[in-house]
Order: C-alpha cells, then structure tokens, then sequence
C-alpha cells in the first residue's frame, strides 16, 4: 500500500500541468514584497533582553497588541523570530516576562501561560488551565537556585495562584482562595508572594493584599489597603511593581488629583499630589531584583508631560519624593534602564532624548533628535543606557509613535522603523493612479471640440510638453543602460503614477486601529500615505464594513460599522469628505450599487433594512441582504412618492436547523473570454453563464452536514443544491464562485456510499462546474437564444433553465481559508484559486486545471482528453510548496487576499492582508506577453556583437578567397 | 471579526478549557523529530514548525519544543488525522489513535506503553482504514518519532545562460565543424604534395558541391552542368559512371547474398 500511496502522490506530481511554476528565486523581491510585522508592541510587554547569558547581545521583545509574540534584532530592526502566543489573533492584553539570567521568557493569554527559548523561539512547556490568567510574575530567588514563574488565574469562584517550575513546567505549589474578589497582580519581594485582588462590588472596590509563603504558598496574612470604595475599576490601579527589593502597589482616585502608594507588605499607603488637570499615571520601575527602589511617576496633562522621581527607604519603607522632572509642552515616553543598582530614566520627548539616573536631577546625557522634518510623537518605549568610559552615556531607545511605528534612536539617531501600524488591516481594495485621467478626459475634450479650437488646443499642448523634451532626452542613456543590465530601478520613482503594464496600482488599507494607507503595490508596497481616519475610544476598534474605490473620481470610500464613513482621494489620503459616528444608523455592510448617479456604495442597515433613497440614486440592480440570522431576501428599489424605497421580492432560508455560514459573491470583474469548452472531440459544451448568482452554504451543527445552494439572485430560485455529510462545522467553511463554478472547503470526516465502505478523513475542496446541458454542442433548453431571463422559464412548466452540475471533490494536504480567483483584463488566462494556508503561514495559488470536476475516475483519459489538459482523477491533492504565490516566506495572519487585473492580460496582482502585508505578481498562464527577468538583454546583445564582429571578420576573408581564386589558372 | 485565522485555535483553546478536569480518559500524545539523513539537526527547524491533531469537531495544535517534540496535552479518546507543518521539511501524515482506558488509569500514563495510543501512518485521498506501518515509540513511553519526507522546494531554476549549453548544440557544433573545414581544408591542401593534390582536385572537379563551396571557376560556371535535381535525387550529374560501379557493387552483393 505504501507503494501505491508514492506512485499515487507522483501521479498527482506528474498531473500538474506544465503551467504549475513555481517562483524564479531572482524574482524574489522583485515581484513581490512583504512587510512582516508584529503589530504595535505594548507597554507592559516590551523590554530588552539577553537571551543567552554569555552573550553581551541583547534582543528586543514584545507581546503585541494582536498577540504576537516576537524578537528583534535591535541592531537593524529585523524579525529573528515570532509566534503567535495563543494560536490566533487577540485583541491586545496578554503578559510577557523575561528571566534575568534565564533563556527563556514567559508569556501568557487567555487561559495558557507558556514559556518559550529566547533565541530560538521555541516552546519550552505549556500550561493550560481553567480560569483565565491575570498576572505572571518570574520569582527571581528560589531555594533551588533556577528561577519559577508565578502565575495568577481567576477560575470560576476563586482566585487561584500557582507557582511553575521555570524550565520543567509543572505546579509547584497552588494556593486557591475561594472568593468574588477581582485578581489583579501578583507580585514578589525575597521571601514573600503577594497577590493584589479587588475586594468588595463594582465600582466600589477595596483593595487587598494576600501575602503567600514562596516555599509552600500558604497563607500568611492578608492586609486590606485604603478604604472600601476607594477604587472605581481595574485600570484605576496604576502599577504593581514587580522583582524590585521593595515592591509597591499604586493607584490612584478617580478624578486623578491624588497617587497612593503602599509599600507591598505593609498596611499604610502615601498619598502624593498629582499635577492639575492631569489625564494618564504611568509608573515606570526596574524590574530586577538588585536595582535601587527608586520609581518615576509620569504624569500626563492635556498639553504637557511632567515626572517625578521617588525613592524608598528600605529600612524604614517610607517613600520620599526625590526630585521632579520639568513640565514639558506635548507628549513624551519614559523608559528605565538599570544595570547593577544604577537606575536610569531615558525621557523621549518629540525633539530630544534626555537621560537622567534615578539619584539625583543631573542630566547624564541629551541628544537632540535629528528626525528631520517630521517630529517623533513618542507615546511608550524601552531603552538601554550603557556607561561608557569616564562619565559618558549612550542610549538606545525603541518607542512606539502615534502613528504606531516603532522607531528605534540611537543617541539622537533615527535608526530603524518598523511599519507596524500596517498590522491588524481589516479591509483592503484596489485603486487606480488618477492622473492619467486627465489626458483622457483632455482629448476627449479635443475630440467633440470645434476642429479649428482642438487643433490650436492641441499645438499649444504639444508646444508645453516641449518643456520635458531636454529632461527626457537626459534620462535616455541612464534609462537605456539601467535596461540593459536590468536594474530598472523602480525606487527611483518619487512621485506614483501608472506604468504601461498596470503594475503600479494603490492599495487602500484600513487597519482597525483607525488609521488608513495608501500603499504602492508596483514599488514594493511602500507607503504612499497615511493617516487617521478613525477616532475611536480607546478599546475600540474600527469595524470596517466596506471599502469601495472610485476610479473614475479617484476616492475611496471607507464605511463603518457605526454609520461614520469616510471619503478620500486615493492618490493623496486627503479627506473628501468625513461623516463621525453614531450621526447615521449602524449599517451591516454595503454593497456598491448602479444608479443613474453613478456607482456607489448603497449602507445596509442592521437586520439587513435598506433606507429610501432619492430617485436618481435608486439601484438598478437586485439587492441581495441578510435580513437575519438565517435568512436572505432580494429587494428592489420602486418610486415612492420623491424617494425610492427597497420592495422585498424574495426571500431564502436554508433548511431547518442549519445556519449560514458563507456567501461567496462573484468578483466584480470577471470576464468571461469563451462560452464554451471546447472538448478534445472537437465539440463544445457552453458554460452557464448567470452573473446573477451566488453560492450559499449552510451547515447543521447537529448532524455536520453542510449544505450549499446556488441562488439567482433576480428571482431567488434555488439553481442548485448539494449536501455533504461529516462536516466539521467548527472549522473554516468558505466557498468562492468565478466564471461558470464555485468551489467550497471544510474539513469532512464520513463514509463513502461506495460498494466498498471507505471512510475519509481530512480537509476537503468540492469543486462545481456549471455547464448549460450535459451534452456537448447543446444549450439546453436555452437553444439558440442570445438573452435569457431569470425570470421568465423558458422550458416551461418545468421552471427556469437549471445548470447541469458537474462536482468532484478532492482531499487537500492542509487546511485553506479567505479564499479569491486570480483575475486578468480580458479573462483569457487560466484562473487559480488563491488561499491562504493557516498552517503553513503561506498563500498558495491552485490552477483550476488541477481542481477540474471533469477529470476521469477509475481509468486512464483518453487522447482527446489528454489533449484537453485533464489528468486522471486522485482524490488526494498535496499542496505543493512550488504552488505557493509566497515561497518561502511566513506571511502571519492573512485576513482576506484580493486580486486585481493589470493591463498585461498575462497578470494578476494579489494583495494580502492581515497581521501581516504581503503582495505578489502571478501569471497563471506564464507570462506570455512580457519578457521576464530569464531574457538577459546582456547576452542577447553580446551575441549580436558576436555575430556583427564575425561577419566583419570573415567578409575579407571570403573575399579575398574568392579573388584570389579567380587569379588561379583554371585546371 | 477576525475570523478566517481564529476559529480553528479558538476550538482548541475551548477544547483545552474543557478539558482539563475531565483527565480521567485524556492522554497526552507526544511526537518527535528524530534526527535523520534529511534532517541531520533537528534543532534547526524554524520556531513555526508544529503540529495538528484534528477530528470531527475537534483540534488540537503543539508548537515544536526545545527538545524537538510535539506535545498534545489532554487528547480525549478519539482518531486523529496528526499532520506536521513545518516551512522547510514536509513530512508523513499519521493516523493517531486513542481508544479510552479505563478510568483507573491517569494522565501520567503516557506513550506506547499504554493500550489507549496507536499511531500509524496514513495515506491521504485513501480509506482511514488502511494503515501504513505502526509507529513505535523510540523508549516505551517515550515519544513517537515522525517520519520526514523530504526538504520542500519553493522555486524553479532558471535556465541560465552558459557558453557551454551553445556550444553544445548541435547546429552550432555543425556550424564549427564547416567553419574548421572552410578554413582549414585549402591550407591542408598547400601542404599535400604535388601528386596528391592534383589527385584531390580532380576529385574536387568532379564534386558539384565543392566547387560550389569554393566558388565561380573562372573559365566554366560551375552551376552550368550542375543538375540541381538530379543531384538532390542522389545522382551526381557529372559522375554517372561513377555510380555505375557502385551500382554494380551493390549487384554485387546481391550476387553474394
């Protein structure tokens, strides 16, 4: 049998059509880009780290807002290495520690606290548990001599704390306290665990301090601090200080005039003033064992930042304000630094970098910032000051900006940035350059002119485009040598415009945290532009709905989920037009409608309603919503009185007891170059061609069947239906529809209805084809006609023409999800199916050939279907590496792909976004009308030198030759 | 709303949530990386290498561990497709098995020892039944090591340009071989001795071809008695009797046969 299982997967091999090609390695970078990102780091999970002790090099961690955890390199900014903590993408939180001393670090999300190799980025050990945990805390000093991890977890009815072996991953000792309170940090000096909880109902909370034996976890006391009430919510307590010989907890009232500080341990608080009109503590403390206990209290106003810097005196535990930091006009990042005892406070302000230690007020260092033009806006950074020799500093910090990069400066220097605002994209579409409009729209203008006007018109335009003659002519020998040795240097380009291929395209990007980009898909997806788009509470995310680009006017359409929208230009980012949120109804999502106005994008309410609308906007088009959980209705648009309003004028349930969980819609260009098949027997099986349909699929849970239908959506006439049994419905269902079939995976675990009962298990794609009649040269009951209606039944009383369906389904070697079809202008290139695969972080591109449902089963193809291109059915398709668009990059988290056209009809540019920004270039048919890298222009002109050099060569020769024959007596 | 990436994760956290006071039939399956001829250092593998254990309704995933490992946690009675996903190596997928024990058995029961976990390879596209060989643990208890099929390759190598792959092909060898010839052969016949040479050119006079090579003779042209189609046809127009006695040779040869 293992015979068979090789000789059946190089059969599969050997099936992939000769126009399976992988990507050329010199390609790489070439044709496509990737920014891999982190998303923005956060302040409590980012620190600098030594991850082998002998090694002086350290690497900068973060656990970032979408739960990827990850190291760089500090030197250059590059990714060494990430994961994502809880397999999937979170909505910020987490924790993240580091073992002074240690290899590994520790993280934790959700209900797993794990610890992973800090080199190499492997996992060390695993812990789940069954509540949700709130802390983890490294305990510095054990008895044994390594170092453990103490972890804090709110289970149903208790606060449990658990201490795990640092390298092993097993519990050392658990305390479990069963109460209602809210567990909040945990915390340790040498020889006590102290676990901070909420004590008392929302809103009026106590706080409370529980002191554990670090040896067996018992309890030893159990202090309540402050008055009853005196805490409003979680956040209002500011920090915990953690590892340091005195460790603190602080909090403050909530109108944020006053910080109280308790030594942890001890029943008294201090209460220090905070400046008036102040909106945001932080505290910022060492984190190891050996610093001083010093800490800085930052303290931000509406217009400025000032700090102050406390002391504790370890024998008597009294706090002491040491020395204040001036107030400063706009934002800065406080970052601590400590070697040994020293401690160090690194203040990052928008124009200068200011280093001061923790004892005293001096300024140990000040580097002006050399940005340039545009000023840092540091919001949260780390830093590592080193003493160099005599009383010289250097620092480098690491902040994260507004305008959610991360920047590194060293010693005043910018060094690198990392994009990472470009993380956590929500939704992306393609737009046009819009300046080649003009010239359109100029000789169009020409055009219907009076001929005498357009040609004076037209020499005076002439006459000014003499003015880049000189420069054109200048950039020919540079252009012209750059061709040659093939270094068409594409970052040349400043300014963005269209080139003849249409490779040069934006990208709109939104990004849940409410900022929008403006990308250059042709120059390696650089940023064109950004900006805020999105003011939302903090929290909150951008809940796209849709995004729509307008060619012909150049602006991108953004919309919300709480009726805010925005309107801008594609090329530039500038606001057209801006709507807040919560001033229109939520919508659902929106669809882009023609209206005699003009397309645009038509909001749908909540529940699926669709407001009245003026005449001349009304949709011409069905409209196909979701009004509830399991139902679809079709509405047209009818005048009523000034307005038009949506008529139902169907409605689509699924069966009893299944939900939907799909929709695949056809992309909006999709060009169909042929009707037909044309078969190896020389006839013709035409497709069905219905641009009004779209797949649904539907699944029970109880029994895991999964159900998809093909809707029309005119007359919402079920066109086809299928049932497949032992569907996973837990994981990804999706389909997609294109030209004449649609294809849907899941994960199926069933019995074949085969003589022999075979079961299969695996992840699954069923393909359909869609075919007008089952037999070739025959349109079924559609005949000869050129139009058909959905509406009217033409092989009446049987109802409307039904497609005749071809289906086969294929087992896939790994899971595919956010599913698109390759798109070119003219739709005479083969298409692929885009995916992503989630488990190999890669985006693979399957040729429709090989998920072809007319491929034979049980026999050998004959000639003619040999010459059509199909290959012997194998229910098995591995996903070969050589298939994916991505190569050897580890593209994270895609969220959805999309494809564009270019104007070479060879190409289709595909885009992917995500955690991480991937672009590429794919030709599913070979680039056929482009020359690619392969053609060296050096070698073709060295063989017309060669051949030039040896016509010249040799014409004397045969000419002397042949004279000197003539002279030679004949014989 | 991040849908497409969570939803098969979020299963596996729930499930764990599950099930970690329900240990009574839960094993823990551990898979390794044994060090092989296509993987001499396992160490090497990317940190994103790791592994699945997937059923109807249920999923469980095991990033790759400092000792190269797999370990699932709480695996609940069941058979499981285990697939490897690693960015460089590809490797066999395996049918894992774990048949309920009784209650009195703990979780601390781990590996092959236990009657409750068989592991196999399987053949995708096949019938679940049909198992390839068993996999044994490498110590009893110990984990299972899977089996790799090679190294993944992403690209296609470009055909590049070499003087060697022209000079090798044929029309160009030829090409030479008639340059050699033509510039070769009047030297080689400057150095034949008197006799020789007016041997060969009263051979190179009967020979259209030649003196078509060698160019117009003055005096005769020499395409003037050179039938073009006779010549294609096999027949040298001025030697037929030279063919007759190859004619005749080869009469002679049917006379021997």
């Amino acid at each position: 049998m293992h015979l068979s299982f090789r000789a059946l997967s190089l059969s599969v091999l050997l099936a992939l059509p000769a126009s399976v090609r992988a990507v050329f390695q010199d390609e790489v970078g070439h044709i496509d880009y990737h920014h891999e990102l982190l998303g923005v780091p956060q302040r409590e999970t980012t620190f600098f780290h030594r991850p082998r002790t002998e090694e002086k090099a350290s690497l900068l961690y973060t656990l970032s807002d979408l739960g990827v955890l990850g190291a760089v390199n500090p030197s250059n900014g590059a990714l060494v290495w990430r994961q994502l903590l809880a397999g999937n993408i979170t909505d910020g939180g987490g924790f993240l520690r580091a073992a002074e001393d240690q290899t590994w670090l520790v993280g934790a999300y959700g209900n797993a606290v794990s610890s992973w190799d800090a080199l190499t980025g492997r996992n060390a050990w695993s812990l789940n548990s069954n509540g949700v945990v709130k802390d983890v805390e490294v305990m510095e000093i054990t008895e044994r001599g390594g170092k453990d991890v103490l972890g804090l977890f709110q289970e149903p009815g208790a606060t449990v704390t658990r201490r795990i072996h640092g390298t092993e991953g097993h519990v050392v000792w658990e305390h479990r306290e069963v109460n209602k309170d809210v567990p909040l940090q945990v915390s340790t000096s040498l020889d006590k665990v102290f676990v901070v909880t909420l004590h008392g109902s929302l809103l009026s909370y106590g706080l409370k301090v529980m002191v554990l034996d670090t040896l067996t976890g018992k309890k030893l006391d159990e202090i309540p601090l402050g008055t009853k009430s005196e805490v409003q919510s979680p956040q209002d307590v500011m920090f915990v200080g953690a590892n340091s010989a005195a460790p603190i907890v602080a909090w403050t009232d909530n109108g944020l005039t006053k910080l109280k500080v308790n030594v942890l341990g001890l029943k008294s608080k201090q209460e220090f003033d905070l400046p008036a009109g102040t909106v945001d503590v932080e505290i910022h403390a060492p984190h190891t064992i050996q610093s001083s206990p010093h800490f800085l209290v930052h303290s931000r106003t509406k217009s400025g930042h000032k700090a102050d810097v406390f002391h504790i005196d370890l024998k008597s535990n009294v706090i002491t304000k040491a020395y204040e930091l001036p107030l400063i006009e706009g934002g800065s990042a406080f970052s601590t630094s400590s070697s040994g005892a020293n401690v160090y406070f690194t203040r990052v302000t928008n124009d200068e970098i200011i280093v001061t230690s923790s004892t005293s007020h001096g300024i140990l260092g000040r580097w002006p910032l050399k940005s340039g033009a545009e000023k840092l806006g540091a919001l949260h950074g780390v830093s590592e000051v080193i003493k160099k020799a005599g009383d010289s500093y250097a620092v480098r910090a690491v902040a994260v900006t507004d305008s959610d990069d991360w920047t590194q400066v060293v010693n005043g220097e910018l060094g690198w940035t990392r994009l990472e605002g470009l993380s956590g994209a929500v939704a992306a579409t393609w737009a046009e350059f819009p300046q080649s409009e003009d010239l359109a729209r100029t000789l169009e203008a020409e055009a219907h002119g009076n001929p005498l006007s357009a040609y004076v018109h037209r020499v005076k335009r002439h006459v000014n485009d003499l003015q880049y003659l000189p420069a054109y002519l200048q950039s020919i020998p540079q252009r012209l040598l750059s061709s040659i040795v093939g270094s068409e240097g594409t970052e040349a380009a400043d300014e963005v415009t269209r080139d003849s291929f249409g490779f040069n395209k934006l990208v709109v990007l939104a990004t849940k945290r409410g900022k929008l980009y403006g990308l250059d898909a042709g120059n390696h997806g650089k940023i064109v532009w950004s900006k805020n788009a999105n003011e939302t509470p903090s929290g909150r995310h951008w809940d796209v709905k849709a995004i729509h680009a307008d060619n012909t006017k150049g602006f991108v359409t953004v919309r919300g989920s709480e009726g805010q929208f925005i309107i801008v230009k594609s090329d530039t980012g500038k606001t057209v037009e801006a709507m807040p949120s919560s001033l229109f109804p939520p919508v659902d999502g929106a669809v882009v409608v023609d209206s005699d106005a003009g397309p645009w994008l038509l909001p749908i309410e909540r529940d699926g309603k669709l407001a009245d609308v003026q005449i001349a906007w009304a949709p011409k088009q069905t409209v196909v919503t979701r009004t509830g959980d399991n139902e679809i209705q079709g509405f047209n648009y009818v005048e009523k009185d000034e307005l038009a309003s949506a008529i139902p004028i169907w409605s689509f349930s699924p069966s009893a007891g299944q939900h939907i969980v799909d929709i695949a819609t056809r992309p909006q260009h999709d060009p169909i170059a042929s009707i037909g098949r044309v078969l190896g027997d020389r006839t013709v099986k035409y497709k069905y061609l219905n641009p009004n349909t779209i797949v649904i699929a539907a699944v029970d849970n109880k029994n895991s069947v999964l159900s998809t239908y093909l809707l029309d959506t005119v007359s919402g006439e079920v066109l086809a239906t299928s049932s497949y049994e032992g569907v996973d419905s837990n994981k990804d269902i999706t389909c997609t529809l294109s030209e004449n079939w649609f294809l849907c995976t899941y994960y199926g675990q069933y019995q074949l209805r085969d003589s022999q009962a075979q079961k299969i298990k695996g992840y699954q794609v069923v393909v359909s084809d869609l075919y007008e009649s089952e037999l070739a040269n025959d349109r079924g009951p559609l005949g000869d006609a050129a139009n058909f209606s959905s509406l009217d039944p033409v092989d009446f009383p049987t109802g409307p023409a039904l497609p005749s369906v071809v289906s086969k389904t294929f087992i896939l070697s790994g899971p595919i999800t956010s599913l698109a079809v390759t798109q070119t202008r003219q739709g005479i290139a083969i298409r692929q199916l885009l995916a992503y695969m989630p488990e190999s972080h890669s985006i693979i591109a399957i040729p429709r050939m090989l998920l072809e449902p007319r491929r034979p089963v049980g026999r050998d193809p004959t000639p003619a279907e040999l010459e059509e291109g199909l290959a012997k059915y194998a229910p098995a398709i591995e996903l070969d590496p050589r298939m994916t668009v991505s190569h050897a990059r580890d593209v994270l988290g895609v969220r959805s792909i999309i494809a564009a056209p270019a104007i070479l009809e060879s190409t289709c540019l595909v885009f992917a976004y995500g955690v991480d920004v991937f672009g590429s270039r794919v030709t599913p048919s070979q680039a056929f009308d482009i020359l690619g890298k392969g053609f060296n222009k050096v070698t073709l002109l060295a063989t017309v030198a060669a051949l030039f050099v040896g016509v010249v060569g040799l014409g004397p020769m045969v000419r002397k030759k042949q004279i000197n024959m003539r002279w030679q007596a004949p014989m | 709303m991040l849908r497409s990436i969570p939803a098969l994760p979020l299963a596996i956290a729930l499930q764990a949530l599950s099930l970690l006071f329900s240990p009574a039939s839960a094993v823990t399956v551990t898979l390794s990386i044994p060090p092989s001829p296509q993987i001499p250092n396992p160490a090497v593998l990317p940190p994103s290498t790791h592994a699945t254990l997937t059923a109807l309704g249920a999923s469980f995933l095991a990033p790759l561990t400092t000792d190269n490992t797999f370990v699932f946690r709480n695996v609940t009675p069941g058979s499981y497709l285990g697939d490897v996903h690693c960015a460089t190596h590809g490797f066999a997928p395996l049918r894992v098995d774990v048949i309920s024990v009784a209650a009195g058995d703990d979780i601390n029961k781990v590996g092959g020892a236990d009657a409750g976990l068989h592991i196999w390879e399987t053949f995708r596209g096949n019938d679940w039944e049909n198992k390839g060989e068993e996999i044994q643990p490498a110590t009893v208890g110990g984990a299972f090591p899977v089996k790799v099929l090679g190294s993944k390759i992403y690209y296609t190598e470009r055909g590049s340009f070499s003087v060697f792959t022209i000079l090798k092909n044929p029309m160009i060898l030829m090409g030479l071989v008639s340059l050699a010839l033509f510039i070769g052969m009047p030297k080689l016949v400057e150095n034949m001795d008197p006799e020789m040479r007016a041997e060969f050119e009263e051979q190179s006079k009967k020979n259209p071809m030649n003196s078509l090579m060698s160019g117009p003779q003055p005096g005769s042209n020499p395409m003037g008695n050179f039938d073009m189609a006779g010549f294609l046809a096999g027949q040298g127009s001025g030697s037929k009797d030279e063919s007759e006695p190859s004619s005749g040779n080869s009469g002679k040869k049917g006379g021997k046969r």
